[in-house]
């Protein structure tokens, strides 16, 4: 799988999750929307981490995220954890 | 100290197994209608007489809140907002530090808690979601309130069993009697109807079976039938002010506050005793500069356990005897760390509408609960002076709180159910 499809597929992952728990609308989730703007605080944010380590099968060792973080940055993140377990 | 300033009561917020609103719980407590029904969870074989609120309040909340709102918490944030609305106040940012939230609960986000264990143990989970420990510690739902709220002074938390809003009230009204504060919101919440709640007083074997006949009949308090207590839930809160603030911005009130008395029985960690209720009542008289004669009705604790309700007739007879006496628990149940604020609420409408409300189904009153019992039908065309409550908790902590019909200031009305839209 290309970087490409891997980011998609945590993109899409991501928003699944946050339609299916929270009713956001999908339509909002975009890439760069602020989370913040959604309503997910900094706890909400780590339990879609959490999610996200469950329906990989994976454990993410590095949290940092910007102080304002978009759908991007989650994606990132997954990512960067995926690489260095590698 | 400075001098004392007079506190007066300009909201009220009510979500209770006998009214979700004052002009229904008015409704309720007149015509003395149980809000008592039974309570089950089938597959652990437990069936109970309880006050329950029928209406799940989710939907209130947004998916986001919602993982941090135990039962208990939204509750509490409903009732909070309604006695802020009921007060005329939208906003408590503008008093700053000068505005305060004293909250009593006995369980909190027990449900929550107790869900979480229940993960632990069987689903061998090893780590919570990262919103449970905020939502079923303890000061969750004041914390919750005065985020919605802005309430940026103290937010305190009370639990000291079933005076825990007693002393929530009391507290923040002696704040603001002494110039710490301007307003508070005081009050209490309580969701306990969960099994592993219910089965902890189960183990007492202190809670009533439904009765046979007619549930709503299952607490009889001071009644010589009586088998237990009936758990309730629901959360009340008061607007509190001191009277100078709530006469500028041309408020009503419901009555001034006028008393609180606290004493602990230093005895035994379940059983009351009369000397500390004695102590606590007279306490609450001398802080009133009042004598028992000035005193027109008392809401007893009364939970209708076979040794609790003769353990207060003594100590009501030694402090009050005389006074018209009722536990209305008859009808709502026993609401734990929102009891006295529910308890001081009915208080507060017998003041304010002028009547003398019922112990129900008392058709027999115990030898050892001799009082002057308003037994079974209220009393109406009754003005009362001054009205009291009294609450008494597991661990020995009582708490008394006195209400006055002179709040000097004009009176709120307009509690009957057709004017609520």
């Amino acid at each position: 799988m290309t970087n490409e499809l891997e980011t998609q597929r945590v993109k899409a992952m991501v928003v699944d999750f946050l339609v299916e728990r929270f009713e956001l609308p999908r339509e909002r989730l975009l890439g760069e929307t602020p989370l913040r703007e959604l309503g997910l605080d900094s706890i909400m944010m780590l339990d879609v981490m959490l999610d996200v380590e469950d329906r990989l099968g994976v454990k993410l060792r590095d949290l940092a995220m910007p102080a304002n973080p978009k759908i991007d940055d989650i994606a990132a993140l997954v990512e960067r954890n995926l690489a260095s377990a590698k | 100290m400075g001098q004392r300033r007079d506190v007066v009561i300009t909201g009220l917020g009510v979500l209770s197994p006998i009214g979700i609103g004052v002009p229904w719980l008015y409704e309720h407590v007149r015509e003395n209608r149980s809000g008592i029904r039974v309570w089950e969870a089938p597959e652990f074989g437990i069936r109970l007489p309880a006050g329950r609120i029928e209406q799940d309040f989710a939907g209130e909340f947004t998916k986001l809140e919602l993982p941090y709102l135990d039962r208990c918490s939204q509750l509490a944030v409903l009732a909070a907002r309604q006695a802020a609305e009921d007060a005329g106040i939208s906003q408590f940012g503008n008093f700053g530090q000068r505005a305060g939230l004293y909250f009593g609960s006995v369980g909190g986000g027990v449900k929550v808690e107790h869900d979480w264990v229940q993960e632990f143990h069987v689903q061998r989970k090893r780590a919570a979601k990262p919103y449970t420990i905020m939502a079923c510690m303890l000061n969750s739902a004041p914390a919750q309130i005065s985020i919605r709220q802005q309430i940026l002074g103290p937010v305190m938390t009370h639990s000291s069993a079933c005076t825990s809003s007693g002393s929530a009230i009391g507290d923040a009204y002696r704040a603001i009697r002494d110039g710490y504060l301007d307003v508070a919101i005081a009050g209490g919440a309580e969701a306990c109807l969960i099994p592993t709640f219910t089965a902890l007083w189960t183990g007492l074997r202190a809670l009533a079976e439904p009765d046979p006949v007619d549930v709503g009949r299952s607490c009889r308090p001071f009644d010589k039938n009586r088998s237990g207590l009936v758990l309730g839930e629901g959360a009340v809160f008061f607007v509190l002010e001191a009277h100078e603030c709530a006469k500028r911005r041309g408020a009503e009130a419901y009555a001034r506050m006028s008393g609180y008395g606290i004493a602990s029985d230093g005895y035994h960690i379940g059983s009351p005793k009369s000397e500390g209720q004695i102590a606590c009542l007279q306490a609450a008289l001398d802080d009133a500069g009042l004598k028992a004669a000035d005193i027109d009705y008392l809401n007893a604790h009364a939970t209708a356990t076979p040794g609790g309700d003769p353990v207060e007739a003594r100590a009501i007879n030694a402090v009050l005897a005389d006074v018209p006496v009722s536990s209305t628990k008859a009808i709502h149940g026993h609401l734990l760390g929102a009891a006295s604020a529910l308890e001081l609420a009915i208080a507060v409408l017998a003041v304010n509408r002028s009547f003398l409300p019922a112990t129900a189904h008392l058709d027999e009153i115990d030898p050892a609960c001799v009082l002057n019992h308003i037994a079974r039908t209220p009393v109406f065309e009754r003005p009362l002076r001054n009205a009291m409550s009294l609450s008494a908790g597991f661990g020995g902590t009582n708490v008394a709180l006195v209400v006055s019909a002179d709040a000097g200031m004009p009176t709120k009305s307009g509690l009957d159910v057709q004017s609520d839209v």
